[in-house]
């Protein structure tokens, strides 16, 4: 599973960098290093519904508030599930 | 011409209480010669108000002379003429120290009663071929060497000779000792305004912080033209972008790309992938990335907003160079790259509106980018540096 996101200056301001964080604690705390890829990207062109993420090809909205949820039912969930 | 160029920086300490400083420091460009630059420091007599009259109206005068071509000896007694009479002591008076760069290949200095220039060659102290000559009844002290690159010339006002007079030392901070302390660091590569900081703040500790007297530092460092070039924004016409880019690469020097559209379309011009790098040094500012073939790449507005703040200080308290100087987020490595190793910068701003920039609960939006750029512009200039903007 590869999460992109979004690091641009929008989504920046929106509090790109507290769910980065969020997320690579998440991944070392659970020992997901080697399913899941995280990586960053410039503006994904839809900074309204910032922060802009992707999980492999679909679309999330995340914030630093709903950030453990996103984690816990879209990655810990399906990866449990294969 | 050679590919010399001069970085000066100078800073003042008031005197304990006082509101105004009584030293001047003028720096102006010869009107038909941009590479030729005259550097006025002026001493008023006293402190305060009527000390900081007599400085400015020197050094303003002087410069303003000079830049027009005139003699050393009309200055004079035009400054002689036109002081006003000081009503305690008598007299009309100022000292000053002038510093001629004449294109960038050799300086003219001229000096009445200020203590003597300090040139440091290849790090060493080196004794200035003088010559005295009678104006008004003056002495003036006159040299003329020509310029090596890393050639430091340094002028002090009375004030930084004195510094720790009766408290820390007997005799003050004599140029000897000033001497010996600014060889140990004047080569390491700190730029003009780095090191007056320097050199001001010893002033102060050894005042212990309460100066006795206005201290005035000033710095002249010749050192080799470094162009740079940054990139800011998309072109207003996305047809553009090629072009804007080829100009852009095509210029010597290094190359910095700011924002994260501007990103891609570097990249994609390299065609090489663009690789933004999940790191947070500094929390306020979003991640670099990584392109092959451009020295930086940062974000846009948000950096250059930090950029602008560390070009504000380092006009004038220069407090923030401890952070700057060698933090890793990209606000400081951009503020590295333009404020100490760029002479001559080339800014392309590209013109079109980020339409998700655009949204009123975000801080930034398109007149804010512009007015960045015009800010950093104008303070980079105040630095010496030579500045070309180009626009899409």
């Amino acid at each position: 599973m590869k999460i992109t996101v979004c690091i641009g200056s929008s989504c920046h301001l929106k509090g790109s960098r507290q769910v980065v964080e969020q997320l690579k604690e998440l991944i070392t705390a659970h020992g997901l290093e080697e399913d899941v890829e995280l990586s960053g990207t410039f503006c994904m062109g839809k900074c309204e519904q910032g922060v802009s993420a992707t999980l492999d090809d679909q679309q999330f909205s995340l914030s630093p508030e709903n950030t453990k949820e996103f984690f816990e039912k879209n990655i810990r969930g399906v990866l449990a599930a294969k | 011409m050679n590919n010399l160029c001069a970085d000066i920086g100078y800073r003042s300490l008031n005197k304990k209480g006082e509101l105004l400083c009584g030293d001047s420091v003028e720096v102006t460009s010869q009107t038909d010669n941009s590479n030729s630059k005259i550097i006025v420091l002026a001493d008023g007599l006293g402190s305060g108000v009527k000390a900081s009259i007599l400085s400015t109206l020197t050094a303003r005068i002087i410069a303003k002379m000079m830049a027009e071509g005139l003699d050393i000896e009309d200055c004079v007694s035009t400054i002689a003429a036109t002081l006003p009479v000081c009503s305690v002591r008598g007299v009309a008076y100022s000292t000053f120290t002038i510093i001629h760069l004449i294109d960038n290949e050799d300086a003219e200095i001229i000096q009445y009663d200020n203590p003597h220039v300090i040139l440091l060659r290849q790090g060493k102290y080196v004794e200035l071929p003088t010559t005295i000559m009678k104006i008004d009844g003056k002495e003036i002290y006159k040299s003329r060497v020509s310029l090596q690159k890393d050639d430091v010339f340094i002028a002090v006002s009375d004030g930084a000779i004195h510094a720790g007079v009766g408290k820390y030392l007997n005799f003050g901070w004599e140029r000897d000792n000033i001497i010996e302390f600014s060889e140990t660091f004047c080569q390491v590569g700190y730029t003009a305004k780095t090191l007056t900081t320097i050199l001001l703040d010893k002033c102060n500790e050894l005042y212990g912080n309460e100066p006795g007297d206005d201290t005035t530092v000033c710095v002249v460092k010749i050192r080799k033209r470094e162009p740079m070039n940054l990139v800011i924004g998309p072109p207003q016409d996305p047809d553009d972008c090629s072009k804007m880019m080829s100009l852009f690469f095509s210029k010597e020097g290094k190359h910095i790309v700011c924002g994260g559209t501007t990103s891609m379309i570097a990249a994609d011009f390299l065609r090489k992938k663009l690789i933004p790098l999940l790191e947070f040094p500094d929390p306020e500012i979003p991640p670099i990335a990584r392109i092959d073939g451009v020295d930086l790449v940062t974000e846009g507005v948000i950096t250059i907003n930090k950029v602008l703040t560390y070009a504000r200080d380092y006009l004038a308290e220069n407090e923030d160079y401890a952070a700057w100087s060698f933090h890793r987020d990209g606000a400081s490595q951009i503020a590295r790259l333009l404020f100490e190793e760029a002479t001559d910068i080339n800014f392309y701003v590209g013109k079109a509106v980020n339409p998700a920039h655009q949204n009123p609960d975000l801080p930034i939006n398109f007149s804010i980018k512009m007015r960045l750029v015009d800010e950093l512009a104008t303070c980079l200039r105040q630095m010496g540096k030579n500045i070309k903007l180009s626009y899409f």
